[in-house]
């Protein structure tokens, strides 16, 4: 070979080597904006940017033939006078619940605790009429009673004052996405509002004026008249696979991020008709025999501002989708000439859903008693449609969340109410689960600056995290875990590396002691002062 | 979707890292340095490593994490460097004499 080729073929062996050097700096440096963009880009955000069902992972390899709670003794089902929480204020001076206060010390102590806050939260005013004398003397005492200088008092509410300012673009936002609600003329009088057949009636053309006169409500309507059907005659479905498949599609169609199919199981309806439900209200209610299958749906709350909770998150955007996924859903299979009744956040339900969740195979219940998904981890809002159309129904799902739930105990430690049971599970109706003192957890609802309720262990839980590689393949490792190694090494990472911002008391509004802290820091969209002049 | 978590994207990170891959083997031929499979899985777990910590910091750092970031750098980075240099070290034993290709042809 000559100098000249010998040369050449340097040449080409430098130049080779000097490519693959930048060819190494630039793949390094094309990993680092991967990473980035998976940290950041709106597809991680799971459920958000396809609505069409793309989200749902396949189940079949979790699937299982029991689900992971079990029957323990005689089952019972629950009582909405006395467990369902919203109903409380109307049960509260009621003889059943001071029974159930009476064998329930958790509950008495939690109602206390709610009395010693509100007392806390408010400082007397001066009554028209009231003497300087009076009104001095009535600070005093208030002031021996919360324990709490006047002055320190007024400082604190300032303080909770400009929290609030802080939150007044979260706060629209909230409401905007709660503004949404369909409303049961929509399954019983017609094909919706702007339906064209089957009793739709186009706005401007008379239909306001019929509305006013023959808006039901679920208070005065019976579940004979509001789960009906919208033909005299079912149609013949050819299959209960193909009705499933046909089912869930619909579902994701209009709107549901997940669905899952089951027959409903007796225990987790009230055992009572609630009030305004168009039952009997407490007298024991007849579970009706056209409930026979349950479909649950669900959406994810926005993630950003779920991730600033308690202050910047709200329930409300999750709750409105879900709600509008279960009526439109109804609407279908009453139009198929079946039965359908939904059951949808905020409070118009007759059962309790997250069992029927596990039933349905959309997850299994943690020990905040949320059900954690595979795909959203607890960062859903369901809804449930109680029907008698024939369909295959799922199977549960086991993806080592009972393992990990046992030793992780994060939602636990950072639960600024102390709900969460840091115990192992208890027998509930019959029923070996995790018992969260729900009384307590409400109590902090009021007790926080934000939109009302709370969500920090949503935001906490370590199955909450974003679809992108580091947390699907974590996912995935535990999931395959049957030792439990993983889940130790992964629940200590989590502390280490994405700790809450606050102790649990910082969580409480100044006035309570604590600092108006948020898990994490809004979004830049909910930041009013980077949008409002105050 | 972003352009970097495209198929196009990992086509072009393959490309670049073959060419980082070829490109080794030459440096190493050039410096007398005899690879054996060992060596060679040795290196690609090193890579999968920088890679690791690459990505999981950008990637906390895209979801807001900075504590997962930091500390993730903090404990990551210095692991690299470490095995790298432990790597680079077991790569070069049993290295031959270098005859540079001048000499060789004169």
């Amino acid at each position: 070979m000559s100098k000249a080729e010998a040369g050449k073929r340097c040449d080409r062996r430098q130049f080779l080597k000097a490519s693959g050097a930048a060819g190494a700096v630039l793949g390094s440096t094309g990993l680092g904006f991967f990473g980035y963009a998976a940290g950041k880009d709106l597809e991680t955000y799971t459920g958000c940017v396809n609505l069409e069902g793309a989200h749902q992972l396949d189940r079949t390899k979790w699937q299982v033939d029991k689900p992971h709670y079990e029957a323990v003794g005689p089952t019972d089902r629950p009582d909405p006078r006395t467990e369902f929480i919203f109903d409380r204020g109307m049960y509260r001076n009621t003889q059943v619940f001071q029974d159930f206060l009476e064998s329930h010390p958790e509950v008495k102590e939690a109602e206390e605790e709610m009395a010693r806050f509100r007392q806390q939260m408010n400082k007397p005013r001066q009554r028209p009429g009231e003497s300087e004398e009076e009104y001095a003397a009535k600070i005093k005492a208030w002031e021996e009673q919360v324990k709490i200088n006047s002055e320190e008092w007024d400082r604190l509410m300032a303080e909770d004052q400009r929290c609030q300012e802080d939150l007044i673009l979260s706060e629209a936002w909230s409401n905007a996405m709660g503004a949404v609600s369909p409303r049961l003329s929509d399954l019983v009088q017609g094909g919706g509002r702007m339906g064209m057949r089957g009793g739709g009636i186009l706005p401007g053309q008379g239909g306001q004026q019929q509305q006013q006169e023959a808006e039901p409500s679920w208070a005065q309507t019976s579940p004979e008249k509001t789960d009906a059907p919208r033909r005299r005659e079912p149609l013949v479905m050819k299959d209960p696979k193909l009705t499933s498949k046909l089912i869930k599609k619909m579902a994701h169609e209009f709107g549901s991020v997940l669905v899952g199919i089951t027959q409903l199981n007796p225990d987790w309806v009230y055992k009572y008709g609630r009030h305004g439900r168009g039952f009997e209200p407490d007298k024991v209610m007849e579970v009706p025999k056209h409930w026979k299958y349950a479909i649950v749906v669900g959406t994810p709350m926005s993630w950003d501002p779920m991730y600033a909770n308690p202050n910047f998150g709200t329930s409300n955007d999750a709750y409105s989708k879900s709600r509008i996924v279960a009526y439109r859903l109804t609407a279908f299979i009453k139009a198929l000439g079946y039965w359908a009744r939904p059951h949808t956040p905020g409070t118009d339900y007759d059962l309790m859903v997250p069992p029927i969740m596990v039933d349905a195979g959309l997850g299994e219940q943690g020990r905040h008693s949320i059900v954690i998904t595979p795909e959203l981890g607890c960062n859903i809002r369901p809804a449930v449609v109680t029907t008698n159309i024939p369909m295959a129904t799922d199977k549960p799902i086991r993806f080592g969340v009972q393992e990990f739930c046992k030793g992780c105990k994060i939602c636990a430690e950072i639960c600024p109410s102390g709900a969460i049971t840091r115990d192992d599970k208890t027998v509930v109706r019959g029923y070996n689960r995790y018992q969260i003192n729900y009384s307590k957890c409400h109590n902090f609802w009021y007790c926080n600056q934000g939109n009302i309720g709370c969500r920090i262990c949503v935001a906490a839980c370590p199955y909450t995290r974003k679809a992108n590689w580091l947390h699907t393949t974590a996912l995935k490792a535990t999931a395959m875990d049957t030792s439990g190694v993983s889940h130790k090494v992964l629940t200590k990472l989590q502390k280490q590396l994405y700790p809450s911002q606050g102790k649990p008391e910082d969580y409480y509004m100044a006035r309570l002691g604590g600092k108006n802290t948020s898990y994490r820091q809004p979004p830049w969209w909910l930041r009013t002062r980077d949008f409002i002049e105050l | 979707m972003s352009f970097f978590t495209s198929g196009l994207f990992w086509f072009l990170e393959g490309v670049c890292f073959c060419l980082a891959g070829a490109a080794l083997k030459h440096y190493l031929e050039d410096r007398g340095i005899p690879m054996r499979w060992w060596k060679w899985m040795l290196f690609a777990g090193w890579v999968i490593l920088l890679g690791f910590t690459i990505a999981f910091i950008t990637t906390s750092a895209g979801e807001n994490e900075t504590v997962a970031a930091l500390k993730g750098g903090i404990i990551l980075v210095p692991i690299s460097i470490i095995t790298g240099a432990v790597i680079w070290r077991l790569l070069k034993a049993g290295r031959r004499p270098v005859i540079s290709q001048a000499s060789d042809q004169d």
